[in-house]
């Protein structure tokens, strides 16, 4: 027994030991990496390639010669500007509303006693569970009778005040000691005073989380878009991407250098926020 | 200075102020249609009508032709907006029809008088009981499209307007070497087995689908011989007919008639280069040459249309001659038939000059490739998804037809 | 303490609630009436709807069908001849209902074992954030572009068949033609798609973990490896069970990957309960039974979704 357990503690602490499982796992987590990156790379290969080249045999990573016309082609073929205009005023403003409006909505779920609490959550909850397709139908004629259809805030009110959001910034308001708040309340400052100042400098973290989500989420959006934008002048990037697909659908490096294309605006916002956005996840009530 | 530049824009202003009013007289009819930005004849339409009526002008709504009988029944709701729905398969106007978003047509022609004998029948295929809700056309039926320079490669004479499957698919395998295929299949079941119908006898929804057998073992013996390219292969990259044909390593490809508008169009831009010609589609034993199958595209107003009468306008001119020149003219093929439109056909700039491609004109018969009939919709998708299960090789034909035959028998128990 | 000063004391505090009450409401009402207006009176409808038969045209034309739609759907008539075999087998519904759990099945544990290695490799090593940043990003990236990408790469001489083939198995299929690796193509783009969103929810949880406990097992003579199975699993535990509740709702509801790489195909072999849905609701426009469905689903994902408050309760309270 003891001495298995001086082995163990002379293996522990053998430096070149802890070297070749440092290395070890330096060399697992490159290869996982490289799988996880491959469609990405592969899609950014083809993107600057010719159309047969997409297919060869054996694959060829690099392209032999880069061909960056691909990319100034397909904003002739499709109104690129203008998609990315419409999706980025529908990202930008749900994720401002949705941001402040759950905010607020969940300091009152967190912190505060009143009646009819659990039941209004309840229904913020029982909602997530339905999918949209079972309730599209509905909500479109509700829409479509309060004169929202097809214009750019149809797709704002639908995905302003979704349930997770709230979801989200409880568990995170659920985090932060209610003694905070009742000292502050004990200072005479207002429930609103608290949120202000208290809850909402303490929360940046958990914003950050709601703002990448709901910014991804609505930038990637295809089926909302789908149903209730119409006019050209009002189509997203998603969509355009999926009539792009299906109107060149054999100009696979098209596709592709339309697709990088999308996700452009994505990945700069999850990068420029991913720092507080992890911090924001392992402190909010996400983890469970 | 100041105040002559002060005037001008004073008189700017009340210009555009008279102009404003002066263009809005300018009536504009909604459309929602597919594809509308990379399909000839839309734009040959609009262009002629607009042409022809002066203060018209016509305004596509352009959806993702996938999504289209989605997005078309949930915007058709209380659509005030839009006047004339296209009718992309014909159970659509039972479906439109249903939900009582189309506007009964019978009214309508007999205040105009218009004549609907040009469509040969057609026309019956939107009739719910005898009224009609849309007006046809476009109706496409198959033909075979082949390309001649594989075939002079190969010294092998041209199809012939009069071939039985087993000689096409002789020719076929023939001509497959040195990476040419010999025929190429679509991945769609109407490109594989729905040749039953060119009989006028079966329909897909006669609930006994024995007979697309020999047209399954017809092409599973022509992928086993590596004369076409593999299913799988095919539903995987997703790879489209009209740049696998274009591509110019095919020697035949049955496909529908639109195919030659796109065919023009790329030998115009110069995306495909090589000599092309159509044959009528092959026929079985003891039907008669010349049969095929098709498919039809209408015009449908809309309800709740606030200018019904300019739409009515619109697609009764659409489906009459005039209409019928301007569809014909980039190569597609009006339902409305005559001497004049025929002519028209095969004069448009690109097509084919041969006698064989002439005479793939006319048809013999064409039956309907899908029919109007009690709960077509679950006939369709349970036909389909054994389509795809023998066409992967999953279970054989013979599995397959007995699954169909079960299966749609069951909805009607 | 007289009667009058109680009462008015009473009286004071309902109006130190109702002024509470209202503060609440205040706060929430921006939220709540957007979302019960645009999510939640459209759910209610829904859910009636399961019980009407409607064409999706004219309300007016709405009729009262009881459960007759449940009765359809779950074909109950010939399930009573021919048994639960028949309706696994036959009956669309059972069919999307067994796919749907056979994915879910796979997909979690495997997601969650490939989340938890992720996260046990990341944490405290140099670098990390980088490669953190790295399984993170297909999670942000439209479902669109990579499902288009994967179907791509997923064909029969694509590069994944070409890395299989190099490692000398002999496999050429197309994944996606194949009724048997169509289920696996979804069910690898999912746990692709998401490993990097779990594995940071268990690399926060890996930094609860209490050092003293390690520490303590270490001292006690355990490895690595008994290390992690007797102290950082149990103390995982309330993770688990979050990520596991949250990952089957999600599952239950799987429908982009399915639409735009499979169609449900081939055949039924993919056939999902939302693509089932979609497809009574849009192609067949029986929105009724399109409505049933989706109260089976719903009934599904709230047994879990109450298991999951039951226990987080549970744990909470330890």
């Amino acid at each position: 027994m003891e001495r298995t357990l001086r082995q163990k503690q002379i293996r522990r602490t053998n430096p070149t030991a802890i070297r070749v499982v440092h290395v070890v796992v330096y060399i697992l987590l490159v290869a996982l990496a490289l799988f996880t990156l491959i469609p990405f790379v592969w899609m950014l290969s083809s993107s600057l390639k010719l159309d047969r080249e997409v297919f060869s045999y054996p694959i060829k990573w690099i392209p032999e010669t880069f061909r960056w016309e691909n990319y100034s082609l397909i904003w002739q073929k499709v109104p690129l500007l203008t998609y990315f205009k419409n999706t980025a005023f529908i990202a930008i403003v749900v994720t401002f509303l949705q941001t402040l409006t759950s905010s607020f909505a969940a300091y009152a779920f967190a912190k505060l006693e009143f009646r009819g609490r659990d039941t209004l959550f309840l229904c913020y909850i029982a909602t997530i569970a339905v999918p949209w397709q079972a309730y599209m139908l509905p909500q479109f004629i509700m829409m479509r009778s309060i004169g929202l259809y097809d214009t750019l805030w149809a797709m704002v009110v639908l995905q302003a005040f979704s349930a997770f959001g709230v979801f989200l910034m409880r568990q995170f308001y659920r985090g932060i000691p209610t003694e905070l708040c009742e000292a502050a309340r004990l200072d005479g400052l207002s429930e609103y005073g608290i949120w202000a100042r208290i809850m909402l400098p303490l929360s940046k973290a958990a914003i950050a989380t709601l703002i990448i989500f709901t910014f991804v989420g609505t930038w990637n959006d295809y089926m909302g878009p789908m149903i209730y934008l119409t006019k050209d002048l009002n189509k997203t990037v998603q969509v355009g991407l999926r009539r792009f697909i299906q109107e060149n659908s054999s100009d696979y490096h098209l596709i592709m250098a339309v697709s990088v294309c999308s996700l452009v605006p994505v990945s700069v916002v999850f990068l420029a926020l991913q720092k507080y956005f992890i911090e924001g996840i392992a402190t909010s009530g996400l983890k469970g | 200075m100041k105040k002559m530049l002060s005037v001008v824009l004073a008189a700017m202003m009340l210009l555009s102020l008279l102009a404003i009013p002066a263009m809005a007289e300018d009536q504009v009819l909604k459309i929602v249609t597919w594809d509308a930005t990379t399909t000839p004849y839309l734009i040959a339409q609009k262009e002629a009508y607009e042409a022809s009526h002066p203060g018209v002008k016509i305004e596509y709504v352009d959806v993702a032709s996938q999504d289209y009988p989605i997005k078309a029944s949930s915007i058709l709701r209380d659509d005030k907006e839009n006047d004339i729905y296209m009718v992309k398969e014909i159970d659509d106007i039972i479906k439109w029809n249903d939900q009582g978003y189309a506007e009964p047509l019978n009214a309508y022609v007999e205040k105009t008088g218009y004549d609907l004998s040009g469509f040969v029948g057609t026309d019956k295929n939107y009739c719910v009981g005898d009224e009609l809700y849309a007006v046809p056309f476009r109706s496409d039926f198959w033909v075979l499209f082949y390309n001649k320079d594989l075939f002079d490669a190969a010294n092998e004479p041209y199809p012939t307007n009069d071939m039985t499957w087993e000689q096409y698919a002789e020719v076929a395998k023939r001509l497959t070497k040195d990476g040419v295929y010999g025929t190429h299949y679509h991945t769609w079941l109407s490109a594989v087995a729905n040749w039953t119908v060119a009989d006028g006898v079966n329909t897909l929804a006669d609930k006994n689908y024995d007979d697309l057998l020999y047209f399954y073992k017809l092409y599973q013996d022509l992928e086993d011989s590596g004369a076409c390219m593999a299913y799988s292969e095919l539903k995987a990259s997703g790879l489209h007919y009209s740049a696998a044909f274009a591509n110019g390593n095919i020697a035949m490809m049955p496909m529908g008639y639109w195919y030659v508008s796109t065919l023009i169009n790329y030998n115009k831009e110069g995306t495909c280069n090589f000599n092309w010609g159509i044959a009528a589609v092959p026929h079985a034993e003891g039907v008669k040459a010349g049969s095929s199958f098709g498919n039809l595209t209408g015009a449908m107003i809309n309800k709740n249309s606030t200018k019904k009468d300019l739409a009515w306008d619109y697609i009764s001119w659409l489906g009459g001659e005039q209409g019928a020149a301007a569809t014909a003219s980039v190569g597609a093929r009006p339902a409305y038939v005559s001497e004049a439109v025929a002519a028209a056909m095969s004069a448009v700039e690109g097509f084919p000059a041969d006698e064989t491609s002439k005479g793939a004109l006319i048809p013999a018969f064409v039956g309907m490739e899908w029919p109007v009939a009690d709960k077509v919709a679950d006939i369709k998708t349970i036909v389909n998804e054994e389509h795809t299960m023998i066409m992967s090789r999953e279970i054989t034909p013979e599995e397959g037809i007995k699954e169909m035959n079960e299966r749609v028998a069951e909805l009607f128990e | 303490m007289s009667y009058g000063e109680i009462k008015r004391a009473h009286a004071r505090m309902s109006r130190v609630e109702r002024k509470k009450t209202l503060v609440a409401y205040s706060f929430l009402a921006p939220n709540y009436l957007g979302f019960a207006i645009f999510t939640l009176v459209p759910v209610v409808c829904a859910i009636a709807l399961s019980f009407f038969e409607w064409n999706g045209g004219d309300i007016s034309k709405l009729r009262f069908v009881g459960f007759e739609n449940y009765a359809t759907i779950f074909n109950v008539k010939k399930i009573s001849q021919n048994g639960l075999g028949y309706f696994f087998n036959r009956v669309d519904l059972g069919i999307a209902l067994k796919n749907t759990m056979f994915y879910t099945i796979i997909t979690v544990p495997l997601t969650i074992v490939c989340a938890l290695a992720l996260a046990l490799l990341l944490n405290k090593i140099k670098g990390a954030v980088v490669f953190r940043t790295i399984f993170f990003f297909p999670y942000v990236a439209s479902m669109v572009a990579i499902c288009v990408c994967w179907s791509f790469m997923l064909m029969k001489d694509g590069p994944v068949n070409q890395m299989i083939m190099s490692l000398g198995i002999p496999f050429n299929k197309s994944w996606t033609a194949d009724s048997t690796m169509a289920m696996w193509a979804i069910i690898l783009v999912s746990v692709w798609r998401n490993m990097g969103y779990y594995m940071v929810l268990y690399l926060a949880a890996l930094q609860g973990v209490p050092k003293e406990l390690l520490e303590a097992a270490t001292v006690d003579g355990a490895g690595k490896w008994k290390q992690f199975l007797h102290v950082t699993l149990p103390q995982l535990r309330p993770t688990t069970f979050f990520v596991s509740v949250m990952m089957m709702i999600s599952c239950f509801k799987i429908y982009d990957v399915v639409a735009i790489m499979t169609e449900g195909g081939p055949g039924r072999s993919t056939k999902m309960l939302v693509t089932y849905i979609y497809d009574e609701a849009f192609v067949k426009i029986r929105y009724g039974q399109a409505s049933a469905i989706s109260m089976i689903l719903l009934v599904i994902v709230l047994i879990f979704t109450m298991i999951q408050f039951r226990s987080e309760k549970r744990f909470s309270n330890d």
